[in-house]
């Protein structure tokens, strides 16, 4: 086995978490496989905080008291005042198409929470000292640095109805997330009518913050790429949206990364 | 709305189906594999070949590689839960077959059916393909990915 000992070689790991599975890349650069591995480990301590602070299937969980009404935010982690402030910007930036107090049941910010939390669990691994890695939220990708110093992070978006094939390969140098009309149990409610819409068949949205680019997405997907304008109009957000024919709309900051 | 002008309009007609790959996070150490024993600077050199190689075990090195396979952890995937047994040679993938798969009901086993022959392919391409991740994934792929890197663990691989 020669492959073991190659200076390239990257450490692997998956958690389940937050309904989905979460997959870490980590480039170990200097550190040793332990102190990978203890990295890994806080990250994914953060993840399940974040599942037990946020989850609306738990009864318990802190954002299920507030959406009963039982208790304010003042009263719950400083993180759920965090998270509602995020989503205050991006129902403000998508104009009004992401909106989590129009979600049926009370104030619901899943949209934008799986972002988030991948973003602060890649946060961790950075200041454990890892280089280069890739979380991978369920389809929700963070990325720090680079695989190799000419080499980018290159991300295959989903093909919204064919299973055997990306849509296209990106490259990405922070948040890629991806919105589709695909998956069962995606609820895509329209925030101004109340009602199950998705204009377009998959929306994606790069960006620095994995959280905005999450619930931006999710937006988007609702209100099809007629609206791809409040995306390009924040600086360094950029969208790439399939429509419900096939068609393909992509902002220029977009990089597609050359076929093999 | 100035900023429509950033949007460019690429291609009307049916979305062309590029490359078929997995969210697969071992895809990278398989690739490192085609530079084994090089610096990391060196590894953009590499690439191209592994992107063009259509055979998964096109390799010229003298090294005997053993042939093993392991079964991975059952994976709930919301409909259901999927096992896969993967086969190694050396360190890269020769191939992945499903060795469990339950769903509750028959629509799940009927997407399940369409998806995993599918899956298959996409495990051994992205060996090829250089892609890191992937964005959009369903519930099925993500499961498929972890058992087959349950699997890879216990190969050590």
């Amino acid at each position: 086995m020669t492959a073991g000992v190659s200076q390239s070689r990257t450490i692997g790991h998956a958690e389940k978490v937050m309904g989905t599975v979460v997959s870490f890349v980590v480039h170990p650069g200097a550190l040793s496989a332990a102190a990978v591995r203890s990295a890994l480990a806080r990250a994914c301590r953060t993840l399940h905080e974040a599942d037990e602070t946020f989850s609306t299937w738990k009864p318990q969980s802190p954002v299920s008291r507030l959406r009963r009404g039982e208790a304010t935010v003042d009263e719950l982690p400083t993180d759920v005042a965090t998270v509602l402030g995020l989503c205050e910007r991006a129902k403000a930036a998508s104009a009004g198409w992401f909106d989590p107090w129009a979600m049926p049941g009370g104030v619901d910010p899943t949209g934008l929470v799986k972002g988030w939390a991948a973003e602060r669990a890649l946060a961790e691994l950075v200041q454990s000292g890892v280089p280069a890695a890739m979380v991978n939220a369920g389809g929700d990708l963070a990325v720090h640095d680079r695989p190799a110093p000419t080499e980018p992070w290159r991300v295959g978006i989903r093909h919204p109805w064919r299973v055997d094939a990306l849509a296209c390969v990106i490259e990405a140098d922070a948040a890629v997330a991806t919105s589709g009309a695909y998956e069962r149990g995606e609820h895509l409610i329209d925030p101004h009518s109340g009602r199950p819409l998705s204009k377009a068949a998959s929306a994606t949205v790069t960006g620095p913050s994995l959280a905005i680019a999450d619930a931006l997405a999710t937006a988007l997907v609702i209100a099809g790429e007629g609206e791809i304008g409040f995306v390009t109009a924040l600086d360094g957000y950029d969208a790439y949206v399939i429509g419900p024919d096939g068609s393909e709309l992509a902002s220029d900051g977009i990089r597609f990364a050359p076929s093999a | 709305m100035g900023s429509m002008g950033r949007v460019v309009l690429l291609v009307v007609t049916a979305v062309v189906g590029l490359v078929a790959v997995l969210s697969f996070h071992t895809s990278t150490p398989q690739l490192a594999l085609a530079t084994a024993g090089q610096p990391a600077s060196q590894r953009k050199q590499q690439p191209k070949a592994a992107a063009t190689s259509a055979s998964p075990s096109g390799s010229s090195n003298s090294i005997v590689l053993v042939t093993r396979s392991a079964v991975g952890a059952s994976e709930q995937y919301g409909y259901g839960a999927l096992s896969v047994r993967v086969t190694v040679r050396g360190n890269r993938i020769e191939n992945v077959t499903v060795n469990g798969l339950q769903t509750a009901e028959q629509y799940s086993q009927q997407l399940a059916a369409q998806v995993i022959p599918t899956l298959h392919s996409e495990v051994l391409a992205a060996q090829s393909a250089r892609i890191n991740g992937i964005s959009g994934a369903s519930y099925t792929c993500q499961a498929y990915a972890l058992s087959v890197q349950s699997a890879l663990d216990k190969l050590h691989v």
